[in-house]
């Protein structure tokens, strides 16, 4: 097949994803480090490489009513945010997804204020998973690029229709230059069809999007929504399918796994933290260990079924987490809770321990990781797992 | 009240929009304040008409304005923007009905 590779950012791959796809209406508010993708669209607008109406907001919240309204139109839309951005346009969420409007945003991640800390933590992102959006990391230019066609594409399966947060390390993936294959015009076409919704706002045939509605009509309202998400799973293993046949690149939709065979201990986690747990890894490897690395691909929907399958092959699970969940159970962070949960009920008992690691946008150190496989390899040989979770680098 | 069977909730409950009125959302009765118009001080500007949130001003040629009560919520706006100071709001009390 064909390559066209040139090195760039996160940002630079997904805003010439966003060029490829051809969108109609764009939202942007400025925040680092997401806004280093808004950069590039502006640019790409203003040189007439893109044909698309650009729409400065007056906050997160105005972005996000604003590619709203765009896909009620019947607009492909796109936006994106970053740390506190996210969190401030929190109302829209519900309702875009809600009334079924398959726009995306991309998420570059930043850490949650106080204080004023523009690293990166999944934790900005986590606060809205829940939020019957398609939710999911990339780890590199390249993915990035793919994700954000591939989100386009199921999101606006005529199945789903649900918005998508694709999202991405804040520097560690934003801003670090990757070799990215650039797809040409003719594939994405080909694999992107253009966007129809159920019903658009047209003024010959009028609608009324999220009207007043009775009580009794809500829970047959949030199981449509539920429906939606749960007939998900199907699309994501058929569309990913389809992107391996147009692009030749060729991704789990789920899982991704790293040396995993007869690997005893492994740490599962998501988003650009993984490339330096995949090294690590490979050095114990050389030095006989049985490690390996299982990286998340898609956090929502949650693939409780495959996460089941694929960590029972395993000992012990060190499940990473890159945000702050303060309270939350075994005072580690949700990606613990949600393999735990997963994991609840199996035939094959699996250890767990929670690492929280990464906070602020500190480097999670390949020392880090050596220091985590130590453990697990402790609770693998003694079987005692008695602290179930680590700070780091406080606490281990 | 019975919960509604989720197959009969229209997709992502959207509806066709209703031309005038919505019968399934009356919201007059959230009013407490009831909004009167004095027909002296009227100079039939509209201001109120585009100002209303709820489209519950009726314009009149030959009449003086005046309200759809059945949607009414009572919020004020019209009198707010009143240039003639021709609207009171009046407690919903003080009505027999």
């Amino acid at each position: 097949m064909k390559t066209n590779i040139k090195r760039m950012s996160g940002c630079v791959a997904t805003a010439n994803a966003v060029k490829l796809a051809n969108v109609d209406v764009i939202c942007s508010y400025p925040i680092r480090p997401y806004t280093g993708i808004m950069s590039e669209l502006a640019r790409m607008v203003a040189d007439g490489e893109l044909d698309a109406e650009f729409v400065l907001g007056e906050g997160e919240h105005g972005q996000l009513s604003v590619v709203y309204g765009a896909s009620a139109s019947g607009a492909r839309a796109f936006t994106g945010s970053s740390g506190v951005g996210v969190t401030y346009a929190m109302e829209v969420y519900s309702p875009i997804s809600g009334e079924r409007l398959p726009l995306q945003m991309a998420i570059a991640d930043r850490t949650l204020d106080p204080p004023g800390d523009f690293g990166s933590e999944h934790t900005d992102a986590l606060c809205c998973r829940d939020q019957g959006w398609i939710q999911g990391w990339a780890s590199s230019p390249q993915e990035a690029l793919d994700l954000t066609l591939m989100y386009y594409r199921i999101g606006e399966d005529p199945r789903v229709l649900l918005p998508q947060y694709a999202c991405q390390d804040g520097y560690f993936v934003s801003h670090i230059l990757g070799d990215v294959d650039i797809p040409s015009q003719e594939q994405v076409d080909a694999f992107l069809p253009p966007y129809k919704n159920h019903h658009v706002l047209d003024t010959k045939d009028p609608v009324i999007i999220g009207p007043q509605m009775e009580p009794e009509m809500g829970p047959g309202t949030q199981y449509q929504r539920h429906l939606a998400v749960e007939g998900m799973y199907k699309v994501f293993e058929e569309v990913h399918e389809e992107f391996a046949d147009v692009f030749g690149r060729k991704y789990d939709p789920w899982l991704e796994e790293y040396m995993t065979d007869d690997a005893e201990s492994v740490i599962f986690l998501q988003g650009g933290h993984a490339e330096t747990a995949k090294n690590v890894a490979k050095h114990l490897r050389n030095l006989g260990e049985k490690v390996g690395v299982v990286r998340l691909r898609t956090f929502r929907p949650f693939p409780t079924k495959q996460v089941r399958e694929t960590l029972s092959k395993f000992k012990v699970v060190g499940v990473v987490d890159n945000s702050v969940n303060f309270g939350i159970s075994c005072g580690a962070g949700v990606l613990l809770t949600e393999v735990r949960a997963a994991l609840y009920n199996n035939d094959k008992k699996v250890e767990t321990v929670g690492f929280v690691a990464g906070l602020g946008g500190a480097m999670i150190t390949h020392d880090e990781f050596y220091k985590m496989f130590d453990v697990l390899k402790n609770v693998a040989k003694t079987g005692k797992n008695e602290k179930q979770s680590y700070w780091l680098p406080f606490e281990l | 009240m019975a919960v509604v069977p989720y197959e009969r909730i229209p997709f992502a409950g959207t509806v066709p929009s209703p031309q005038k009125e919505n019968e399934g959302m009356i919201t007059g009765n959230w009013r407490t304040r009831r909004p009167i118009v004095d027909s002296e001080k009227c100079v039939k500007c509209q201001t109120c008409w585009i100002n209303c949130p709820d489209a519950c001003v009726n314009l009149n040629d030959d009449k003086p304005i005046n309200f759809n009560l059945k949607y009414c919520k009572g919020c004020g706006i019209c009198a707010e923007v009143c240039p003639a100071g021709a609207i009171t709001l009046v407690p919903e009390l003080d009505f027999e009905e």
